[in-house]
């Protein structure tokens, strides 16, 4: 079976007010589905639809998937440096599971 | 031999070792520049996930099996390089094998553990991560001594027309090199990158996938993954990429 | 202009409160329901698709550098960078950034919801595209307008039919 992994790549640590790069790339098929199986079974959608970014709490992006997205799929968005504090990167898959995976900016 | 016939027999050599590696480029070399930027960057190239998880494994206590680490203390030392040698005789059994088969013989034999399979995700975990640890080594595969059948088994299958299309390896990848086959660019089919993140794919997979798909793409038969045929294909294509850089984990469309 | 209780004319709020993901979910579970192909014979055109996420405003032209390779290596994997020009103040930022892929069965691809604390609106991410089309951002401002961009894009197949 796959394993869930995520790699988030950002700067450790930053200036209050500095702009960072967020670049988060997961390991998912991304199954858009709709294919017929060996038992004649119409195979299920099962991506991830949802990843959410909190930091220190706050929600600061969200994205939200369908079927077009690419497997393993690749993102990168901006976030100002706060405060020091975890970001939180929360993964939802389709049925209702989730993921999640933390990340700490020290902002000076 | 005489200071001039050494010095000519050098010069000679240099030539020939010197055209075939000025000639013969890697898979990398007909990407586009954006995802040749791509392979290189691990915050973006897919198959670093795959890495990770070998590394994991790499690490991982299964029972009371010893662990990969456990023989292989700091494989970023103890390994660097070793991929880069393999397809390889096994001293043992005399058989060729690559870096699958070392790694599922180190399972069975040494970690008394049942074999991950061919293609496998552990499997191309486990290989990704070993490769990943040679990247940017120069290939150092042998053609002689033990090698020496397999090299010739594995030329003679890339001579060979094949298939519905009647096409051998060397027709494309020698004499049409850089030309277009509808929307892709004629390699030399090296398969240095590899195992590889294939868009294709939406996975990585190793050369053995690429090289059943390379048998499909000319309707010829579909060796198994492992298969004596492609094991001494590979050690014949690593041959010919001597000296080329190891890339693994490769980016490929 | 849409009606008054239209989110559109709400009042912007500066972080994703939890009422607003709930809504901005459901909306968007709705539109990936909708696939274009379960219309009448045709499948609905870009701008009709444009004018469902805009609840029928047209968007402007302007202000959204949008970055996609004319003629794509592989349709699975398909690099897009959106950068629309905003200062991503609490009174003028992005809320959203959505894009359209007018020709793929599901042709709504992706939503990115932002804040103020984004800093920029500049997102990268891999799309899935399932055949030559246009492709088109739509970037919802806080002020209540839109705007957007598109590009004709050109799939192109691979060498071998090689079965993967």
């Amino acid at each position: 079976m796959a394993s869930f992994n995520a790699r988030i790549t950002m700067p450790a640590e930053a200036k209050a007010g500095e702009i960072v790069e967020i670049r988060v790339l997961v390991r998912h098929p991304m199954d858009r589905g709709g294919q017929v199986d060996s038992e004649g079974r119409v195979v299920p959608r099962k991506i991830l639809n949802r990843l959410t970014v909190t930091y220190a709490g706050e929600p600061v992006f969200r994205y939200d998937m369908h079927t077009g997205v690419s497997a393993n799929p690749f993102v990168s968005f901006t976030t100002r440096a706060v405060e020091t504090g975890d970001l939180t990167f929360e993964w939802r898959e389709d049925g209702g599971a989730t993921f999640t995976r933390t990340a700490r900016l020290v902002v000076t | 031999m005489s200071a001039a016939g050494r010095t000519s027999a050098i010069a000679l050599l240099a030539l020939a070792g010197a055209a075939a590696a000025q000639e013969i480029k890697p898979g990398s070399a007909f990407l586009s520049p954006q995802m040749q930027r791509q392979q290189e960057d691990e915050a973006r190239n897919p198959g670093w996930l795959w890495v990770e998880q070998g590394e994991e494994l790499f690490s991982r206590r299964d029972g009371t099996a010893p662990t990969c680490l456990s023989c292989h203390a700091d494989p970023r030392q103890s390994l660097r390089g070793a991929a880069a040698r393999y397809p390889q005789v096994d001293a043992t059994s005399g058989k060729l094998i690559n870096l699958e088969g070392r790694i599922e013989q180190c399972r069975v034999d040494r970690q008394k553990q049942p074999a991950f399979g061919y293609e496998s995700q552990e499997l191309l975990g486990l290989t990704a991560y070993v490769a990943s640890l040679s990247k940017g080594v120069p290939l150092a595969v042998s053609a002689e001594g033990a090698a020496k059948p397999f090299y010739e088994a594995g030329k003679a299958f890339y001579e060979r027309r094949q298939g519905q299309l009647n096409l051998a390896c060397t027709q494309c990848h020698d004499g049409l090199v850089g030309q277009k086959l509808r929307g892709d660019t004629i390699s030399y089919g090296i398969g240095s990158g590899y195992p590889a993140y294939r868009l294709e794919w939406n996975e990585l997979g190793s050369l053995h996938r690429r090289l059943r798909a390379c048998s499909l793409g000319v309707r010829a038969t579909q060796f198994d993954y492992g298969s004596d045929d492609y094991l001494a294909l590979e050690l014949y294509l690593a041959v010919r990429a001597k000296g080329l850089a190891l890339e693994a984990p490769g980016l490929r469309r | 202009m849409s009606s008054p209780i239209s989110p559109a004319c709400a009042r912007p709020e500066p972080a994703l409160s939890r009422r607003e993901v709930m809504a901005a979910g459901a909306a968007s579970l709705a539109l990936a329901a909708l696939p274009a192909s379960t219309h009448a014979a045709a499948p609905p055109a870009l701008a009709e698709l444009i004018a469902r996420v805009t609840e029928g405003a047209v968007p402007e032209r302007a202000r959204i550098t949008f970055d996609i390779p004319q003629l794509v290596e592989n349709g699975n994997s398909v690099d897009v960078a959106i950068l629309v020009e905003s200062p991503m103040t609490e009174a003028d930022h992005v809320r959203w950034i959505h894009v359209i892929a007018e020709k793929n069965p599901f042709p709504d691809v992706a939503r990115f919801h932002l804040t103020p604390r984004s800093g920029r609106a500049d997102i990268r991410a891999t799309l899935r595209l399932a055949t030559s089309q246009k492709v088109a951002v739509v970037a919802a401002l806080s002020g209540g307008g839109y705007v957007m961009a598109d590009a004709d894009i050109v799939v192109t197949l691979s060498a071998c039919i090689d079965g993967g």
